[in-house]
């Protein structure tokens, strides 16, 4: 098949025996350059976690004033929360959403799938957007934010969501404004309690920018949950 | 050169014109160039029989290691198929959007599968990412089953009924790849890698109640 095939091996042979050696030498970091982002090496180290530290990081979202969370998280952030806890939410809505509407029509029983690119694109643009518009926003007040821990904190401040999504399955429609409001309030103060110590490095106006983003961003989610995947069905 | 000289060439010998019969490494490559002369229904029946072979695999899951082996041979040709008959089957039975719904399910598979391997990988497990994709892939075999059964039996079946199916086919497809990925997973995290395959599968099988 091959020419020359004997060469070629050899010739290989040496370039992968260098390779590893340098390996060696230089360490992970340093040899890896700007691309490093794309391997997976770079992303191993935040994923060092089992499940019972996930489940106490999330127990640690629904009390929002105890700052229990940041001594959970302190050096040691993960990104299994964030990435799977807005899977789950996916899940939940789409099951929940066609759930609800099941009940009415008995005979036009087809389920809408557009919540599926509806609900990705909602959580993680806001899960994993807003910690990189915060990063941004805070590099050009001159201060720099920790961005993993910021992205594992708006991971698992989305699962004060997980009750609220099962419990819209109810058709009451105060019940439902009522949940939507405690879950605003809920998310938002734990977000703020715990960016605290970050806003501390800026001065008083500047912090009020940050609230600010967070707030809205919060807003726009819950305002969107509510209005669309979870809107009034008329019996 | 002329035709029938050996010319010795390293572990091998050179015959010919064209034909480099290395003896120390015969054995696949050899088989693969007499393959290139058979008829094309041979090379059909032989990858079918292999896709029929794994199947075999998914419906009665054994715990045991030495089914781990024949799968070790991946191929994306099961998944494919299994994934366009799911992807077809849930779109022909809705109402409306059929083709937004083949290309939700179509994604949510492969993107799903691909995602699912990522993070075995990125918790410590020791997986090759294709043979994890194909795993996956080939589990989905039973939620397969249920769509179509339900596609079939339509007006017979109440919303517990086909519950029950659904619930019956999630549980075989989550007890047949775990019965192969748990043994790749990380001891202490094997929770939060498995959970994953499981909002996979269940994620897949919450469609066929609907149709």
């Amino acid at each position: 098949m091959d020419f020359g095939i004997q060469n070629q091996t050899d010739e290989q042979k040496q370039a992968n025996k260098e390779y590893p050696i340098q390996n060696n030498n230089e360490g992970n970091k340093n040899q890896q350059g700007y691309c490093a982002f794309l391997t997976i090496q770079f992303y191993t180290p935040y994923f060092n976690v089992t499940e019972t530290d996930v489940l106490q990081r999330i127990q640690g979202t629904f009390l929002p004033l105890r700052p229990d969370f940041l001594n959970l998280i302190r050096g040691n952030p993960d990104l299994w929360g964030p990435i799977w806890i807005n899977a789950t939410l996916i899940f939940l809505i789409t099951a929940i959403a066609n759930l609800r509407q099941i009940d009415e029509e008995k005979e036009n029983q087809s389920f809408v799938i557009s919540y599926v690119p509806q609900a990705t694109a909602l959580l993680y643009i806001i899960a994993f957007g807003t910690p990189i518009i915060l990063a941004g926003v805070m590099k050009f007040l001159g201060v720099d934010l920790s961005f993993f821990q910021t992205i594992c904190l708006y991971g698992y401040s989305m699962s004060t969501l997980l009750p609220i999504t099962i419990l819209c399955y109810f058709q009451n429609e105060l019940f439902l404004w009522l949940i939507i409001v405690y879950g605003f309030a809920n998310s938002s103060l734990f977000l703020i309690v715990n960016l605290k110590e970050e806003l501390d490095k800026l001065q008083i106006q500047k912090k009020y920018i940050i609230i600010g983003i967070v707030v809205t961003m919060q807003l726009a989610l819950y305002l969107f949950y509510k209005l669309v995947f979870f809107s009034y069905v008329n019996k | 050169m002329t035709d029938n000289q050996q010319v010795p060439f390293g572990s091998g010998m050179f015959q010919g014109q064209a034909k480099f019969v290395d003896y120390a490494h015969m054995n696949q490559q050899d088989v693969q160039m007499n393959t290139l002369d058979e008829p094309v229904l041979d090379t059909l029946l032989r990858d079918i029989n292999m896709i029929l072979y794994k199947l075999s695999y998914v419906i009665i899951p054994r715990m045991k290691e030495t089914q781990g082996r024949k799968l070790r041979n991946w191929d994306l040709w099961g998944p494919l198929l299994l994934s366009l008959l799911l992807a077809m089957t849930l779109g022909i039975n809705s109402n409306q959007s059929s083709d937004s719904i083949f290309g939700t399910i179509f994604i949510i598979m492969w993107g799903g599968s691909a995602v699912i391997t990522v993070n075995a990988k990125l918790l410590g497990g020791q997986v090759s990412f294709f043979q994890s994709v194909c795993v996956l892939g080939y589990c989905v075999f039973p939620i397969n089953i249920a769509a179509v059964l339900i596609t079939f039996l339509q007006s017979y079946l109440g919303f517990f009924l086909r519950l029950i199916i659904v619930g019956a086919a999630f549980l075989w497809s989550t007890f047949s790849s775990l019965s192969f990925m748990s043994s790749m997973m990380n001891e202490e995290k094997k929770v939060i890698s498995v959970y994953p395959i499981f909002l996979f599968y269940m994620f897949l099988s919450w469609f066929c109640i609907f149709i």
